[in-house]
């Protein structure tokens, strides 16, 4: 990894930490905590990207003091990897292909986390996706079907806003500023 | 408060890397046991790990406003909505089984949050980059972990000044689902493009620094590492060793 490569993947970890601000301030019933994590992939590649995300999910445990969260670094991983692919594939060049892709991976980042939190923490993790799961357990659905449904629900409103928004950037990106990125030109 | 409380115990002289191993080593014995009465003796080793290092004060309040909210739900979760057999509890009608999986993973959030906050309260930042050079870490490792807690308090200042600034524009946060959605690219955008305009002028920055430079680097104070750390280190390792060898052969208390 070069030095420019770091930098770009501290952004990447920052962007992850701090954007959950405009989430936030927007009352989104979303994270968007992965959108640093994608665009180090689409713009660096999937070794930079492993990096921006799992150094995410540490410092994110540091800073809330919530080590519950670290096994969770997993889904940073698999979102990396695929943020990589669809990188590769031109998935980001046009928001009619980033939704979609988008949408993929709420499902694939839902099926990796669902299992994490149902075994090892009984269901119960972040607030928004437990009270999903207690709402839809209280309807009597078995608890790992609401854990399941839960993770999806908010999974895929989540990964979909975080392509689309990664797809504005790298389109608004100025010419100049694009150029220095080699993947961006694959 | 959550962060590193200056103190001259044992556990704040160890080397850095002592207490993060103790941590990780509660924290994998916790998902090793399965009864709730073995993960109450990891949260009580927890919370004997946090009063040698004279922290319990500092680290049972945010441990508690951490875990409260977690406790609560997962008692509903497993113990009010869980099944058959129940028992009468006052009014509610409270799964046994149920209340005991609640037990079990409720240890394992207590003694996971105890344990890291005590390390976190312990261990200097300044003290454990030394340890990391000294131990040959390299440079990238070192500077993503600790040069990004620089960074996000400027970005999180960036961030408000940008909500404001868009807001000024006639940006609206309220209305339906929808226009909030639309207001993301407004706010995400800038913030973003901002950033990535800084890359360059901080790639020159931290070259002109040597940082591209390969090769030992000599760190300003060595923190010791002595025989008794080495020992506790290879002590948890051979416990999680023997929890986990104990999990697998399903002999696991």
């Amino acid at each position: 990894m070069t030095l420019r490569d770091l930098v770009v993947v501290r952004l990447g970890v920052a962007v992850n930490l701090v954007i959950g601000q405009v989430a936030a301030a927007l009352l989104l019933p979303v994270y968007l905590d992965t959108i640093g994590t994608v665009l180090v992939a689409a713009l660096v590649g999937w070794r930079a990207a492993i990096v921006a995300g799992l150094t995410s999910q540490v410092l994110n445990a540091v800073l809330s003091g919530n080590f519950t969260w670290l096994p969770f670094g997993l889904v940073q991983v698999v979102i990396a990897l695929y943020a990589a692919l669809a990188a590769r594939l031109g998935a980001f060049r046009r928001l009619a292909t980033a939704v979609p892709a988008g949408l993929l991976l709420g499902a694939v980042a839902a099926s990796t986390s669902a299992p994490i939190s149902y075994f090892l923490f009984g269901g119960v993790t972040a607030g928004g996706v437990t009270a999903v799961t207690t709402v839809l357990r209280a309807l009597g659905a078995p608890l790992a079907v609401a854990v399941a449904a839960a993770s999806y629900t908010t999974d895929l409103l989540d990964k979909t806003l975080v392509f689309a928004l990664v797809a504005v950037v790298l389109r608004s990106l100025p010419r100049q500023m694009a150029a220095r990125f080699p993947m961006l030109a694959r | 408060m959550i962060g590193y409380a200056p103190g001259r115990s044992v556990v704040h002289r160890a080397h850095p890397y002592t207490p993060l191993v103790i941590a990780s080593g509660l924290l994998l014995v916790a998902f090793a046991v399965r009864s709730p009465l073995a993960v109450w003796t990891v949260v009580a080793a927890a919370l004997l790990f946090a009063a040698v290092a004279g922290v319990l004060g500092p680290v049972l309040r945010p441990a508690a406003l951490l875990a409260l909210p977690t406790w609560a739900l997962l008692t509903v979760l497993h113990g009010l909505l869980g099944g058959p057999p129940h028992v009468a509890v006052g009014p509610l009608a409270f799964s046994v089984q149920g209340g005991e999986r609640a037990l079990v993973f409720g240890g394992r959030l207590a003694a996971i949050l105890l344990a890291f906050l005590t390390a976190l309260a312990t261990v200097s930042p300044a003290r454990l980059v030394e340890a990391m050079t000294v131990r040959g870490v390299r440079f990238g490792r070192i500077y993503l972990l600790v040069s990004t807690l620089t960074v996000v308090p400027r970005l999180r200042d960036r961030a408000r000044r940008i909500i404001d600034a868009q807001q000024c524009r006639g940006l609206r946060l309220g209305g339906s689902p929808l226009a909030r959605v639309r207001a993301l690219g407004p706010l995400v955008v800038p913030l973003i493009l901002s950033a990535l305009a800084e890359v360059d002028e901080q790639a020159l920055a931290l070259d002109v620094r040597g940082a591209s430079v390969d090769g030992a680097r000599t760190p300003l104070e060595t923190p010791e590492d002595h025989a008794a750390d080495r020992a506790v280190r290879w002590g948890v390792l051979v416990l999680v060793v023997a929890a986990y060898a104990a999990k697998f052969l399903g002999r696991a208390p």
